[in-house]
């Protein structure tokens, strides 16, 4: 049997027909089409009829036939753009309180994204000073060791660049940078303190740091040359003229200034006061074969310069046989090579040793997405309360259409409302902007370093596309909405448009609104319990009452021969850094008995740093005042690692360092050595004085604030140049887990936006729906219903989406905090129903109250108000 | 002058509407030319040549009842205008006279 609706013209076709017909002749040849496909079906048979009607339809496409396009609506845009726009801040007046939700929401939420724009366009414009920013690549290394995660490294070993240069091709030119330059440069009375970089030749040619004085070409090349900057010159010399003149450096050094360079400009990555040439460098350790081999990967650079128009292969190539050749040479662990172009480096991925300026792609990213979130939340308001009043305006969209507005038309005009709120907004969200920059700057120390967020000319220019963007999107939904309507039941009466479409989008978006506002709470109540978990932390050692003092290159002796002469400090150390505070050293070490060789994690000490410290000594003793040069305490890890047996037993082995055979005297308890990111790892204490660059006082005083005028003081008479850096342990530790603190901040600023405005977005819902069933409220209450009735009867469909948000909410922030905010870290709080169903409950008691004000307003008036007009 | 040229498919379509009197519409001229001249024609390029001639002034068109075995739609029907009708007639004095002038002996082969 054929079934009966099946008889007839293909539906696809003649769809198509009707799509692309012109009006005027669609009856007739339509009809006609018809007409024969039916004598066809009698002769020929129904599937040949239908093939015949496809081909006829697709011979109807001629110009003939086809809709003209009609060009007439071009003639009047101005009077209607004017009429648009008119109407546009009419319905904006009429509507105070809806327009004032919007427009207060959405400034709100463009404020964040005009932080977000600022912070972007000023990454962006990071480095692209260099000339030849776009041929300019970074070689970066990989260091695989066994059981270990691959290391990351912006460094690689200076033989690299030295291979490179005399053996390989695939580049126009190389440098070499040595990163840490630091001392202090003397002529005459002036000192100043160089935090600088020593380089190869190139480095003038293949970055553009113009030089004032000297030649580019020539400035690094002999020993002992140095080129200072504008600033550094001035303070040396009183002038900048300075080419061929003579400074003193430590240790009685002569050098030579070649040149002078401008100052390296804010937005580079590469920072320094001064150059000195890799010469000089080379020259000073020629008799030191480790400084040129592959293994020394720390504190090098090597960026190339790529010939114009050529990819990065050849020199990766080149790179890749350099690394295995090298490889062959090593054992237990190897390293790969890689490239990274100027543009990647900052904002880049995250690399140990980096340079100078660093910034975390993913920071930049989740700054970037949770500004989009709030935005997008706040469009979300827009969109429901407009779609919400489309009754409102139904009237005018009917009269519009019956005068022969198009649905286009129609279209354009909504937007163009949406677009005036965006614009309105982004008045305001510039003055919210103002006064969040400060705030944004100040919360991370790291984002106040390279981030100014001034305004370029070009910026403005992205504001105001963004709010057109804001206003298009938050515009799209409800134009849609309101330009669907049909003429027909407009004119009918008003009473089905709103409720028939019993929309869901509009749920859909409060939903939205809800889970985003959860989240974020849920993520700051975490962040803030994993932040004050990390901070109390027993971190192995006693941090409490420690203070510790920079040495800036001072005598340890005189500085502790001073300091204790001071009452209040009742202990002190001396130790090569601050260990827990996230720098680590590390040298190989290699267990004489076991044959076996590992990576060492160190800190140099003083014999009085252990008790000082409060570690607990598992066995042994502290170093010796005379001996600590070949004496050594190793940690647990070690022990285990080595497989040394009881502390006891390690007493007395013998474990080779820095090719240096040292006695183990003591075994401490595991500590944390480093951050709360890693696992305690195999560890040593070496006590070689020559390495203390700080000193630990116990501290014990009433008044913090006098005893740290008195360190002061005792600092100035002993050097006066320098700046005494003070800062006690725990405040040092809390500096070190600022990334959380400030992240903490950010979310916490962001959930209160966010609430504000998803709770902004409810207000006006509520009002609107208690505005819409008021009769049937006083009805109600007429009858008999009381207060709690009739809350319950406007919130259970909130309550509903309520629960529907956290089911959604809960789980992803839960994942989302597991993987984001804390993936680095081994040591986590654990996660409970209660930090995970307080914001939640937080959220749904704002909730709550926002919609029960609104309710008791309606239920306390006088139902004869209401009631009276009908 | 673009207005008077007769095409000479356009010249069969008139002659159609005229053999078909009251009856000339989409379908059955479409049919009668299919079957006069033995040759498929397609809706739409008889649509183009309706057009055509309609704007030329040659044919008027009016609309008919509608029927069931259209969908309900109306039939247009055509027919020729005097302007038409002597639009043809020149076209077929031409042709006569050409005809009259081509020699016997051109046939004889």
């Amino acid at each position: 049997m054929i079934d009966p609706s099946n008889i007839g013209p293909p539906r696809r076709a003649e769809r198509f027909f009707k799509y692309f017909c012109d009006q005027e002749y669609f009856e007739e040849l339509q009809g006609d089409l018809e007409e024969k496909f039916f004598i066809n079906m009698k002769r020929l048979g129904q599937r040949k009829a239908k093939s015949i009607y496809r081909n006829e339809v697709l011979k109807m496409l001629r110009p003939s036939v086809i809709k003209k396009v009609k060009t007439q609506t071009q003639l009047n845009n101005t009077a209607m753009f004017k009429n648009y726009t008119l109407i546009a801040f009419r319905s904006i007046a009429r509507n105070k309180l809806f327009s004032a939700i919007n427009v207060v929401g959405l400034a709100i939420s463009m404020a964040v994204g005009l932080l977000a724009i600022t912070f972007l366009a000023e990454l962006n414009s990071y480095d692209t000073f260099h000339i030849n920013a776009d041929r300019i690549y970074r070689v970066i290394n990989t260091a695989y060791e066994p059981n270990q995660d691959p290391g990351l490294y912006a460094t690689t070993s200076p033989l690299t660049g030295k291979r490179l240069k005399e053996e390989f091709a695939g580049f126009e030119k190389v440098v070499t940078i040595y990163r840490n330059f630091n001392g202090d440069a003397k002529k005459g009375d002036n000192t100043v303190s160089i935090r600088g970089l020593v380089a190869t030749e190139e480095f003038f040619d293949i970055f553009t740091f113009p030089l004032i004085y000297g030649d580019p070409a020539q400035a690094l090349k002999n020993p002992m040359s140095l080129v200072l900057t504008e600033t550094s010159a001035l303070a040396l010399f009183g002038k900048t003229d300075v080419v061929g003149k003579i400074i003193e450096w430590d240790r009685g050094l002569q050098i030579t200034v070649t040149g002078v360079a401008q100052n390296p400009p804010r937005k580079s990555h590469i920072q320094f006061n001064a150059v000195g040439s890799f010469s000089t460098l080379e020259l000073m350790n020629r008799n030191n074969p480790s400084f040129m081999s592959w293994e020394n990967m720390w504190n090098s650079h090597v960026y190339a310069l790529l010939p114009k128009g050529e990819g990065i292969a050849p020199l990766q190539a080149s790179l890749d046989k350099i690394s295995e050749e090298e490889n062959a040479k090593l054992k237990n662990w190897s390293i790969e090579m890689g490239l990274q172009s100027m543009s990647s480096v900052f904002p880049g991925k995250k690399l140990y040793n980096e340079i100078g300026a660093r910034m975390d792609m993913k920071t930049v990213n989740s700054i970037v997405i949770l500004a989009l979130i709030v935005l997008a939340s706040a469009c979300f308001n827009y969109t429901n309360l407009s779609i919400a009043r489309t009754l409102k305006r139904a009237k005018e969209v009917g009269v519009r259409k019956v005068i022969g507005a198009r649905r286009a038309q129609l279209l354009f005009q909504f937007i163009i409302e949406a677009i005036i709120i965006s614009l309105l907004a982004l008045f305001f969200a510039f003055f919210i902007f103002q006064l969040l920059k400060p705030e944004f700057l100040a919360m991370d120390r790291n984002i106040q370093r390279y981030i100014t967020l001034d305004l370029a000319l070009s910026t403005y220019l992205y504001f105001f596309l963004f709010a057109l963007a804001i206003g298009l999107i938050a515009g799209f939904l409800p134009s849609l909405a309101l330009s669907k309507l049909r003429v027909s039941n407009i004119l009918k009466g008003v009473s089905g448009i709103g409720a028939n479409n019993k929309f869901n989008v509009r749920k859909l978006l409060i939903g939205i609104q809800f889970t985003l506002s959860m989240a974020f709470v849920i993520m700051v109540t975490l962040t803030y319990k994993q932040y004050k978990y990390v901070l109390g932390y027993d971190l192995g050692f006693t941090s409490e009452n420690v203070l510790n003092i920079n040495l800036q290159g001072n005598d340890v002796q005189t500085l502790i021969n001073s300091f204790s002469q001071l009452p209040e400090i009742s202990e002190i150390s001396a130790a090569s850094a601050v260990p827990s505070t996230g720098g680590m050293w590390m040298d190989r070490g290699k267990y004489i008995e076991g044959n076996d060789s590992l990576s060492l994690y160190n800190l140099h000490i003083s014999p009085e740093y252990l008790d000082n410290l409060g570690h607990t000594l598992l066995a042994g003793t502290t170093f010796s005042e005379t001996q600590g040069r070949n004496q050594i305490i190793i940690n647990e890890q070690l022990l285990k690692r080595f497989q040394m047996g009881e502390p006891f037993d390690a007493l007395g082995k013998t474990i080779r360092i820095q090719g240096k055979a040292r006695n183990v005297i003591g075994v401490v308890k595991d500590f944390h050595y480093g951050m709360l990111d890693n696992v305690i790892e195999p560890f040593v204490f070496l006590g070689d004085p020559n390495e203390f660059n700080m000193i630990n006082l116990k501290v014990a005083s009433t008044d913090i604030v006098a005893t740290m005028q008195k360190l002061e003081e005792k600092w100035i008479e002993i050097d006066g140049i320098h700046p005494f850096q003070a800062i006690f342990y725990d405040d040092r530790i809390e500096q070190a887990y600022s990334k959380l603190a400030s992240s903490m901040k950010i979310l916490g600023l962001l959930a209160l936006i966010a609430i504000s405005i998803s709770m902004l977005g409810l207000l006006g819902m509520a009002v609107y729906t208690t505005e819409t069933r008021i009769k049937e409220l006083t009805i109600r209450k007429v009858l008999g219903a009381n207060g709690t009735n009739l809350i319950s009867l406007l919130s259970k469909n909130f309550i509903l989406l309520f629960l529907a948000a956290s089911a959604v909410a809960i789980p992803v922030t839960f994942y989302a905090f597991k993987e984001m905010v804390v993936s680095q870290m081994k040591y986590v709080i654990d996660i409970g129903a209660l930090e995970l169903g307080s914001g939640a409950l937080i959220v749904l008691i704002i909730a709550l109250l926002t919609i029960g004000s609104q309710t008791r307003k309606a239920i306390r008036t006088n139902p004869v108000n209401h009631l009276r007009n009908e | 002058m673009k207005g008077t040229y007769l095409g000479e498919f356009q010249e069969i379509v008139l002659l159609t509407i005229l053999v078909l009197e009251e009856n000339a519409y989409g379908v059955t001229i479409q049919d009668e030319i299919e079957q006069k001249t033995k040759r498929p024609v397609s809706r739409g390029a008889l649509h183009t040549a309706l057009t055509r001639l309609d704007e030329k002034g040659f044919i008027t068109s009016a609309y008919g009842g509608a029927t069931s075995e259209r969908g309900g739609r109306r039939k247009r029907y055509y027919q020729v205008t005097n302007l038409g009708k002597s639009s043809l007639q020149e076209a077929r004095s031409i042709r006569d006279e050409l005809w009259s002038r081509v020699p016997k002996i051109a046939f004889q082969s």
